[in-house]
């Protein structure tokens, strides 16, 4: 057997075979921190797949997309784009968002002439075979499969759709097989859409496919001065990312929650294999002194750690994967945040992540052990064989510089602005101000733990004793912990700040009694002047303010901003400003107020005037204020509706807000708005509190993964806590056999090692609090405005934060206690007078 | 008991015969679909020229089918046939959609290469919308985007524009156009519904340009065009049919075409030929044999085609050889059949007489036609 | 409690371990008497620690009879054992056991501090001790800055700052060079005839044991008087 083997069986193996327990918890807490990072790239993953696949079938073979507004332009241009030169095919279509009955979610339908439409995107119409020729059969739409799904019905039945307030009905088809498109869609013949959707001579986008070896820039420009404002071709990859832009937002939440996972898990991983060689020195400097060299001790104790890491990294990411396939199937690719429906998603067993996640947990666990090993190696055997030497080594920690310079450029980090769209600068400023943080700990507990007094109770006495001899062994003690506690206030400050922000929007943007909808976000269902005037005229409703909604591209490279014409007060009142509430602003132009996403996207602001296509003209408007929006991720303008009106001549309305009269109740006036429509109780209308309440509802459920994230970090940080007192009362075991024999009662013991742990905890405690609060401060001014483009204020929970703390600290205690109940049981105390 | 059921089964017997009857005795002028009234196909309608050489909307199902025999510059030999087809779905005719779709156009283009073992085929269906694809009354005038086949001072202009495969061609006639059946009412079977209005130009002299794959060549050839246009055309029975229009090298020319029904065998025929004199003699269906010979098997679908025959018209006895073997096309997109559309020698007595087109259709699946049986 | 009444006594006193093998300690007597340095000598496992143990009150014999000052340790629980020990015994071991974190003089002073003896007299009464054992001036350092005899110092010196009625020493040279370990015996004897406490040391080293004013043998589960072969 090699010099290495036998030090690797003398030294690692023995400590399976000793404390197999033990060495089960570390597997598990790595196998956890792969776990976790392996689930969360593999929903993110299976997300951005689907995106991807859904955004290629609708691409299909086009070499450009033509689009324009979602109301549409004239087909004429379709029959121009068909006849230019260059252009090989064209199809048109018409993209629309229906309101089926009964659902909450608009159903999206795409409108083709499929003979066109197989040119450009022939899997999506080989779909629709061998139904085409029916396809032309008045009032048909064929269905996805995940459509056919989520709506109940199947070929032959009837599909209830509403447009305006009026009802419709269409008969499916047929369902597709499930390859030929991913997510929910419709898809009928154009004719028969236009007729149905009150569309007659408009579609809204046009595919074409070039000749082969046309040139298409040179075809995009020519055709940027044929077609008409608003309307404007793009190539295919501009389709695909404007899809995947909408979940960024959500992806990149996912990433944050992944990043806390693994580096939770990598500093599990380094401080238990820090421990364990720190506790092993003994053995180690024997094993030097016996003749082993420095490099086989090293190589040793790092193929430990590899060994290790590898049973944790297998197991982790096959339980990563088991996770991932749950969370798909129970909660879909948006994890209940309601983005998408995963169909498809899922569960295929993606080889190559895992292999990657493999190799990172592996490497990170060898990683972990290697430096520590590097140290034992280096010491002298005499040195290490001599008691009390642990502190020692635990000296080269101290100085305090490697950490302020991480730190420092953490902050920098912080300033820099996004990659992008994305803030890869926030994330990397996380990590610095993290591992800075962690390095300054050593010094941080040596200046606190010098400080502190020496009570006079023996016990605690002792105790702190105890902990001012060892303030280098304490940091690493606390390095697991403390990063996943300042994660997790992180984090928790993060969400907190937001739900109080929400909350406080929530209750600017819906300030009214009754809040109703004609449905879902749709296209074709509004209400009419008419029908705004039945809803005005209804018994007990004192004041009624109207919105009309709809999606307006503002630039065609990005997702459509949305448009609101509604009622806005002098300078703005009404709306939650965020600035810009008296500004002076250049004449002939029309006012509109900006939320902060067009700030951040489009690069607008107060005083700054940009052009506005609406209804086939172009206005020209001036930016009078910037609002704080949460509801469209993409961008909204605020217009004035009297404004509206009079460019558009367009009097509909899809929202409204209701002041009751003084004494109407809320229940009685909604039961008489609903009796006033045909199929009125498919309205929604709801009371403000309970619009309030769902909203909050459906807030906490999308954070609810991140909750559960943050509470797992908190227990794998707690378990690290767990494996350092452990380690040492073990080696302690000898102190407390003779301090038993010195007359300390058994109670007293333990009493001392709980007011360790309370100490170490609460040091722990109250550094993790101080670096999780400036983590904080990133991610809630760096992170969520660069990843959301919107601000949030910082507001702390300092009761749970509180509560938190005060229950880490126990759970410290009790940790501590807990490991040395087997070193002082009697035979413990019996085995100090052993020879060792 | 006996006699009560015996009451109810006579009384059955007699509806039934009775509807029968009157459907038989009736005058059918129309034939109504779901939503559209479709005019029948009748005898005694006068064919006026150059009027009937365009579109007749109104009727469901209407061709112009061009096939020919090419010499390309380089010495080869090829087939070639260009089809327009116009149909007229059943749907609603009051949609104000500019796209809905009252009329369907299918062009098929096909080359029979035999030099390199293959056939080039192309089909595009469009709905007539926009004037992007359409046929024009009152002259040969059918286009589907840059596919068309139009009557110019005489002459037919055919442009065909696909992928792989294109022509440019003109087909300049020599013969007036030849009448079949009745006086262009030719009939398909045995229920009066089924024919069509059918009339045949043989003997037209082609020149162009062919490419394939990018590589041009010029062509000349001999050519014979088809236009037929109908609402109902095959009896229940009748599974598909076999045609014949060969170029005799005397100058004349001879149509012919039997149905056929599952077991395979005729279930109607007939047949048209000109004389070098130019004088018609027209057959009806005890008159024309057609019985069929070696049978290729498709390598594709699997279909077995009979690709040599002996065809008996009259006084007339052909044996029929193909160009090639394989001369299958495949439109189930565009019109759901699969069909055999080759080139063929005419022999008689071991000496050629003349060259032509055979058309197979019904092997396989039996054909389909939208209304091809009675309501 | 008179004059006479031995320190120790154990009468009796069995214990075993398991049922076929034979009995560790097996019917044995022991008085020791006030003021009296007795060392107990015997080959490795034969029952020496468990004797200790016993002795200690940190184990309890299967028949017999254990009286410290007097006192049945057999009426006595765990807390109550462990108050004695701190008020009426002291212990050396053979691998010093101080604590590395506490300073010499903390050391010194654990067993008053467990006792909440008052400041000044704990004070006093340590540098009493250390003065005894010779490192007064090495009152605040660490154990980690001492020799191996200056360490045992410290402990004996914390095994009699509480002015305990018995000493127990268990194997005290074993760690130490033979200079320094007749240092250490010589300090022992007389740190434990100079506060008049009764003393058991237990070794395998005759030479250790010479120091001791009677000398007695476990063997054969029992005690006998040393008796010195030709």
């Amino acid at each position: 057997m090699s010099a290495t083997g036998t030090v690797l069986r003398a030294v690692a193996l023995a400590r399976l075979r000793e404390q197999p327990l033990r060495l089960l918890a570390t597997v598990a807490a790595i196998s956890l921190g792969v776990a976790l990072a392996t689930a969360v790239f593999l929903i993110n993953a299976g997300a951005l797949n689907e995106f991807g696949l859904a955004a290629r079938k609708l691409v299909g073979e086009a070499d450009l997309i033509v689009r324009g507004s979602r109301a549409g332009f004239d087909e004429s241009v379709f029959v121009e784009l068909a006849g230019q030169p260059g252009v090989r095919e064209a199809s048109p279509a018409l993209e629309l968002e229906v309101a089926p009955l009964g659902e909450t979610s608009a159903l999206r339908v795409l409108a083709i002439d499929p003979f066109r439409a197989a040119w450009v995107q022939p899997e999506l119409v080989a779909g629709l075979a061998p139904r085409l020729l029916d396809l032309l059969e008045p009032d048909t739409i064929v269905l996805s499969a995940a459509a056919a799904r989520e709506l109940g019905l199947g070929a032959g039945d009837r599909l209830e759709l509403r447009a305006g307030t009026s009802e419709y009905v269409l008969k499916v088809l047929d369902v597709m097989p499930e390859a030929a498109y991913p997510q929910r869609l419709g898809v009928m013949d154009i004719a028969t859409a236009q007729a149905a959707f009150g569309r007659l001579g408009l579609v809204n986008r046009v595919d074409l496919r070039l000749e082969p070896g046309a040139d298409r820039e040179r075809l995009r420009e020519r055709l940027a001065e044929l077609l008409p404002d608003g309307v404007s071709a793009q190539t295919p990859d501009v389709e695909r990312n404007r899809a995947a832009e909408v979940t960024r937002a959500y992806r990149v939440n996912l990433n944050m929650l992944a990043m806390v996972a693994l580096l939770t898990g990598a500093f599990l991983v380094f401080s238990t294999q820090a421990l364990a060689v720190l506790r092993r020195r003994t053995s180690l400097g024997l094993m030097r002194a016996l003749g082993a060299t420095r490099g086989q001790v090293e190589l040793a104790l790092t193929a430990e750690g590899a060994a290790l890491g590898a049973a944790g990294a297998i197991t982790g990411v096959l339980l990563g994967q088991l996770i991932a396939s749950v969370a798909l199937a129970k909660l879909g690719g948006d994890l209940g945040g309601g983005y998408f429906e995963a169909s498809s998603l899922a569960a295929k067993p993606q080889p190559g992540i895992l292999a990657a996640f493999f190799l990172i947990g592996t490497a990170v666990a060898a990683l972990g052990a290697w430096a520590p090993a590097r140290d034992a190696a280096r010491v002298e055997p005499a040195r290490a064989l001599k008691a009390g030497d642990a502190e020692r080594a635990m000296d080269r920690v101290r100085p305090a510089w490697p950490g302020l310079l991480l730190f420092g450029a953490g902050a920098v980090a912080a300033w820099l602005p996004p990659v992008g769209g994305l803030p890869l600068f926030g994330y990397a400023s996380v990590a610095l101000l993290l591992l800075g943080g962690l390095l300054l700990v050593p010094a941080f507990a040596a200046r606190v733990l010098a400080l502190l007094p020496r009570p006079r109770k023996v016990a605690l006495g002792t105790a702190v004793a105890q902990l001012k001899g060892s303030a280098g062994l304490a940091g690493v003690s606390l390095a697991a912990i403390i990063v996943s506690f300042s994660l997790m206030v992180a984090m928790a400050i993060m969400v907190y700040s937001f739900r109080e922000s929400f909350e406080h929007w929530l209750n600017e943007v819906l300030p009214a009694d009754v809040h109703l909808r004609v449905g879902s976000a749709s296209d074709t269902a509004n209400w009419s002047s008419g029908d705004q005037a039945i809803i005005a005229a209804t018994e007990g409703v004192a004041r009624v303010r109207f919105q009309r909604q709809q999606p307006v591209l503002f630039d065609p490279a990005r997702p459509p901003v949305a448009l609101l014409a509604r009622e806005v007060g002098e300078d703005g009142e009404g709306l939650p400003l965020v600035r810009g509430a008296d500004a002076r602003l250049p004449d002939g132009a029309a006012q509109a107020w900006i939320s902060e996403a067009m700030v951040d996207l489009h690069g607008l602001e107060v005083g700054e005037t940009f052009d506005l296509p609406l209804a086939g003209k172009t206005w020209r408007m001036a930016v009078a204020g910037v609002w704080r929006d949460y509801g469209h991720t993409a961008g909204a303008i605020v217009v004035d509706r009297a404004w509206y009106i009079a460019a558009t001549g367009d009097a509909a309305a899809s929202e409204g807000a209701i002041w009751l009269a003084p004494g109407a109740d809320v229940e009685t006036v909604i039961a008489r708005i609903r009796s006033r429509f045909e199929r009125g109780e498919t309205l929604q209308v709801a009371s403000g509190s309970a619009v309030k309440e769902i909203s909050m509802q459906i807030f906490d459920r999308a954070f609810a993964v991140t909750y559960l994230l943050e509470a797992v970090a908190v227990a794998i940080g707690l378990a690290g806590v767990a494996f350092a007192f452990s380690s040492q009362a073990l080696a302690r075991r000898a102190e407390f056999g003779m301090l038993r024999h010195v007359g300390m009662l058994r109670r007293q013991v333990i009493a001392m090692l709980a007011g360790e742990g309370a100490m170490l905890g609460a040091l722990g405690v109250a550094y993790g609090l101080a670096l999780g609060g400036v983590l904080s401060l990133v991610l809630v001014y760096v992170i969520n405005r660069q990843s959301f483009n919107w601000s949030i204020d910082l507001a702390v929970p300092w009761l749970q934060l509180g509560a938190l703390a005060a229950l880490l600290v126990s759970a410290a205690a009790v940790t501590a206690m807990a490991s040395g109940r087997a070193a002082t049981s009697d035979s413990a105390v019996r085995a100090v007078r052993e020879d060792w | 008991m006996k006699v009560g059921g015996a009451a109810r089964g006579l009384a059955a017997l007699a509806g039934a015969a009775l509807a029968w009857l009157v459907a038989a005795v009736a005058p059918a002028d129309e034939v109504r679909g779901r939503h559209v009234a479709y005019p029948a196909v009748v005898p005694g309608h006068l064919l006026e020229f150059p009027r009937d050489f365009g579109a007749h909307p109104d009727f469901r199902t209407e061709w112009w089918y061009a096939t020919g025999w090419l010499e390309s510059a380089e010495g080869e030999t090829l087939g070639f046939q260009v089809t327009f087809f116009r149909t007229r779905p059943d749907v609603p005719q009051d949609n104000p959609s500019g796209f809905a779709a009252r009329q369907l156009i299918i062009a098929h283009a096909a080359l029979s290469d035999p030099a390199r073992g293959r056939l080039w085929h192309e089909q595009r269906i469009a709905r007539a919308s926009h004037g992007l694809a359409g046929a024009a009354e009152g002259d040969t005038d059918v286009w589907l985007d840059r596919w068309r086949l139009r009557r110019d001072g005489g002459r037919y202009l055919a442009r065909v524009a696909g992928e792989q495969l294109s022509f440019e061609l003109a087909l300049e006639p020599t013969q007036p156009p030849m009448l079949n059946g009745d006086a262009g009412f030719s009939r398909k079977g045995r229920e009066p519904g089924s024919a069509s209005y059918y009339y045949s130009l043989p003997h037209l002299a082609v020149t162009g340009e062919v490419a394939r794959d990018g590589r041009r060549v010029a062509v000349t050839g001999e050519a014979w065009l088809d236009q037929e246009w109908s609402t109902a055309l095959l009896d229940r029975e009748a599974t598909g049919w076999d045609w014949i229009g060969i170029n005799l090298d005397d100058g004349g020319a001879l149509m012919a075409f039997r149905l056929r029904d599952a077991s395979g065998g005729s279930h109607w025929a007939a047949g048209s030929w000109r004389r070098p004199d130019g004088t018609l003699v027209t057959f009806g269906p005890d008159e024309v044999e057609f019985i069929p010979g070696r049978r290729w098997r498709s390598p594709r679908t699997g279909i077995e085609f009979p690709v040599e025959w002996r065809v008996r018209a009259g006084a007339l006895d052909l044996e029929l050889l193909p160009l090639m073997d394989d001369q299958e096309s495949d439109s189930r997109y565009t019109t759901g059949a699969v069909y055999w559309e080759g080139a063929v020698r005419a022999r008689s007595a071991d000496r050629e007489v003349g060259r032509g087109y055979l058309e197979l259709t019904g092997y396989g699946e039996p054909l389909r036609l939208p209304g091809s049986s009675p309501p | 409690m008179t004059a006479d009444t031995p320190v120790l006594r154990l009468a009796d006193v069995s214990r075993r371990y398991s049922a076929t093998a034979p009995a560790v300690l097996d019917g044995l007597d022991f008085a020791l008497a006030p003021g009296e340095y007795v060392a107990i000598m015997g080959e490795s496992g034969v029952g020496k620690s468990t004797l200790l143990n016993i002795m200690a009150g940190l184990d309890r014999p299967d028949t017999g009879r254990i009286e410290v000052d007097g006192r049945d340790l057999a009426g006595l629980d765990d807390d109550a054992l462990t108050v004695l020990r701190r008020t009426h015994l002291g212990f050396v071991f053979q691998a010093f056991h101080v604590l590395p974190y506490l300073t010499v003089r903390d050391n010194v002073a654990l067993p008053l501090d467990l006792a909440s003896r008052p400041g000044a007299e704990r004070e006093a009464r340590v540098v009493e001790m250390l003065e005894a054992v010779g490192l007064a001036g090495r009152a605040g350092s660490y154990p980690r800055e001492l020799s191996g005899g200056e360490t045992q110092r410290v402990a004996i010196a914390r095994a009699l700052v509480h002015r305990p009625r018995l000493l127990l020493a268990d194997e005290p040279t074993g760690n130490l060079d033979p200079r320094t370990a007749t240092h250490i015996l010589a300090l022992l004897r007389g740190q434990v005839h100079a506060q008049g406490a009764s003393g058991v040391l237990i070794t395998h080293s005759l030479a250790a044991a010479q120091t001791a004013d009677r000398i007695l043998v476990l063997e054969g589960g029992r005690l006998s008087p040393y008796a010195a072969r030709a």
